[in-house]
């Protein structure tokens, strides 16, 4: 479907519950005589972007298809999607929506950290509760950075940060050389440039050889490449995203490269392995805060399967989990925004991958791990925590 | 750095090189069409876009390639090869065409001057990038590996690898196809007559609508050769990779002078060895800044180009 036409549905269904018009998924509320309660989602569902929100938003419709059925007589909880394409620009027309429709008791999301960040004086505003599953720039929630925490006091999120992430990439990297000889290449991005940042002070001296700076628009990586071979590097790590990545990693190796290659979690996508042969990219050592569904057990996996219809994706686990905050409070009888975020500020739980989740002051969650992953044949694996 | 750069020096030639063949197959995409009707066709950078779709579309559809498929080897690999140059040319060559007549060829009757036409082609690249975007879902498309990347010898330690080794010939070959079809043949003279004087060459009997469409022909072609020889390099494209080729290989005919064969490529060797130096020397952020400042240099002392002649003498 025309993404522009996709956006609009979206924004005619924010604004037809505003107007109180029943949709379908209401009508079915009201036959149940449920308590109803709105919760949002934010997250890229169309673009290039698409798949991680769609991932996310199977996760929290799994979790609130299992509320619904529990609490059958008493909440129905219905889901209003919010498409920001991954984009503080799309993000910024969709949130003043989300944040004036007063029957939104809570929001999952915004995915990514530029849209969060863009959607976030919005929700301020209206002191709309925020759960990401998936924002981790340090910024958000950092009271050190300019102006204070700038979530405060509307956002929490359920994964640790770049901060967490930034040394465990260069740990993880690292792994088992025993003398590592490290290139760093960020995409010039405020992510990529952030994970480099976090990763600096950790570097142990005489292990980094190089740096470079790439611009997110390079295809021919000739130059990069040559740097690191004059480097010698025996490990190359890139802070940036998939599509550009896949080409990276394709020319190193061709070049004659033999090392390892490794990037957070910008590079983990289920589309980097259709991007780049296998041979290439076997061996490719990932980060991420995520979880798959099948690792935490096989039987989850398979009812996720059953009831979304399709195999969970890259951070449905956390999907779950932010879902999951939202409905405790709501089965506690929370009905209202400032009710939800006093309830949300106090929430204890476990997370599916049984870790304790509770937010401190600014909203970063206490616990919670860095995980690795690597590729074999073709297929990103989960290799356990990061220790 | 120098040092280190001398060590480097042949293997980032060697992809330099490479990268500028595709430039100039390009370049001579946007020279010839403004040898003959003096206007920059925009739409080129589209072409090449689509260029490279049809040849990813060869090896994963066509001949089935997968991420984890076995290389082909001996004559099918040539056979493959072969196959997905001549379709992702002839795509081109023909869109080439069409963009010609709904772009040009009714604006060129009516004589709407040079604007309406730069606007219309504006318009075709438009519609074209896209189109494909909403196609591929803005997603990066990537071509399975039909050919293995070995190195065929090594130079002053710099390894030669076989697709950098294909390109340059194989480019050169069409070059020279090119150079001696403008010049030896009689449809070449007629493109020639056309671009020294278009009034006279009608006056001569010369069918100027029929001279145009054979120029965006081999415009095209020579458009769509470039786009399967990138997909063979980099084996990945997107809707975005027009106007990023685009302006690289536009700036190569300008540097060169455009409406100049000679200086397609001049200008294409030139950028693409100049982007790949100055990425290694001053960090990749600097490519495009130092390519411009280069532009701007050539243009301060040649105001036409290396090559370029004034406008009334200029040949195709």
């Amino acid at each position: 479907m025309n993404k522009k036409i996709q956006r609009s549905l979206a924004v005619v269904s924010a604004v037809a519950l505003v107007f109180g018009v029943a949709s379908a998924s209401t009508a079915q509320a009201a036959k149940q005589k449920g308590k109803v309660i709105y919760l949002a989602f934010q997250g890229p569902l169309t673009g290039e972007e698409a798949q991680v929100g769609q991932d996310e938003v199977a996760g929290v419709e799994y979790a609130i298809k299992l509320f619904n059925k529990k609490y059958k007589k008493k909440y129905v909880v219905s889901l209003v999607k919010a498409d920001d394409q991954g984009s503080p620009a799309e993000a910024a027309k969709v949130a003043p929506g989300i944040a004036s429709n007063a029957k939104i008791i809570g929001l999952i999301g915004a995915a990514y950290s530029g849209a969060t960040i863009a959607s976030l004086p919005f929700y301020k505003q209206r002191n709309l509760p925020m759960v990401s599953p998936s924002a981790t720039r340090v910024s958000i929630t950092d009271p050190a950075s300019e102006g204070g925490a700038m979530g405060f006091p509307v956002f929490h999120r359920v994964v640790v940060t770049d901060k967490v992430q930034g040394p465990s990439l260069f740990k993880l990297a690292t792994k088992g050389v025993s003398t590592p000889k490290v290139f760093i290449i960020d995409d010039q991005s405020a992510y990529g440039v952030g994970l480099v940042d976090y990763m600096k002070p950790g570097i142990p001296a005489g292990q980094s050889v190089g740096f470079d700076s790439v611009s997110d628009k390079t295809t021919d990586w000739s130059a990069t490449i040559a740097k690191v071979k004059t480097a010698g590097a025996n490990v190359v790590i890139y802070t940036g995203y998939f599509p550009q990545a896949a080409p990276l990693f394709k020319q190193l190796r061709d070049s004659g490269y033999t090392g390892i290659l490794a990037g957070g979690d910008g590079v983990l996508s289920p589309t980097l392995p259709t991007l780049a042969p296998a041979s290439v990219l076997e061996g490719v050592r990932l980060t991420a805060g995520t979880v798959p569904l099948a690792e935490i057990s096989a039987k989850l996996e398979a009812d996720f399967k059953k009831k979304m219809g399709k195999a969970s994706g890259v951070y449905a686990a956390e999907s779950i989990d932010a879902a999951n905050v939202f409905l405790s409070c709501v089965a506690k009888g929370v009905s209202t925004r400032d009710a939800m975020l006093k309830c949300v500020k106090t929430y204890k739980g476990k997370s599916l991958a049984g870790a304790t989740i509770k937010f401190d002051i600014n909203g970063d969650v206490a616990g919670g791990t860095m995980n690795g992953f690597e590729v074999r044949s073709g297929v990103i694996k989960f290799t356990g925590p990061i220790k | 750095m120098i040092g280190n750069f001398f060590d480097q020096f042949w293997s980032l030639t060697f992809g330099g090189l490479s990268l500028g063949f595709i430039y100039i197959l390009i370049a001579l995409g946007y020279t010839l069409v403004y040898g003959v009707l003096r206007m920059i066709n925009f739409a080129n950078s589209e072409i090449f876009m689509v260029g490279t779709f049809a040849t990813v579309i060869v090896v994963r559809d066509l001949f089935k390639f997968t991420q984890s498929s076995e290389y082909a080897t001996g004559f099918r690999l040539w056979f493959i090869l072969g196959v997905a140059l001549i379709i992702t040319m002839s795509v081109s060559g023909l869109l080439s065409v069409v963009v010609e007549l709904v772009a040009y060829r009714r604006l060129r009757r009516r004589n709407s001057g040079v604007l309406a036409p730069l606007i219309s082609a504006i318009g075709v690249s438009m519609v074209l990038a896209e189109s494909v975007r909403i196609m591929t879902d803005s997603r990066p498309v990537a071509s399975p590996r039909a050919m293995e990347k070995k190195f065929l010898g090594e130079f002053f330690d710099a390894g030669i690898r076989l697709d950098n080794t294909i390109i340059v010939v194989a480019a050169l070959v069409l070059f020279f196809i090119l150079w001696s079809f403008i010049n030896r043949t009689r449809l070449g003279k007629a493109i020639r007559a056309v671009s020294m004087n278009p009034s006279a060459a009608k006056l001569m009997g010369i069918d100027i609508d029929k001279i145009v469409s054979a120029t965006f022909l081999i415009g095209g072609v020579l458009t769509g050769a470039a786009g399967f020889f990138y997909v063979l390099k980099y084996e990945n494209t997107g809707s975005s990779i027009g106007f990023e080729l685009g302006i690289a290989a536009f700036t190569a005919a300008i540097i060169g002078g455009i409406g100049n064969i000679k200086g397609a490529f001049f200008g294409g060797l030139a950028l693409g060895l100049l982007e790949t130096y100055a990425s290694f020397f001053l960090g990749t952020q600097w490519k495009a800044v130092t390519v411009f400042i280069v532009l701007v240099l050539v243009l301060y002392t040649k105001p036409s180009g290396l090559f370029g002649e004034s406008i009334t003498r200029t040949r195709v």
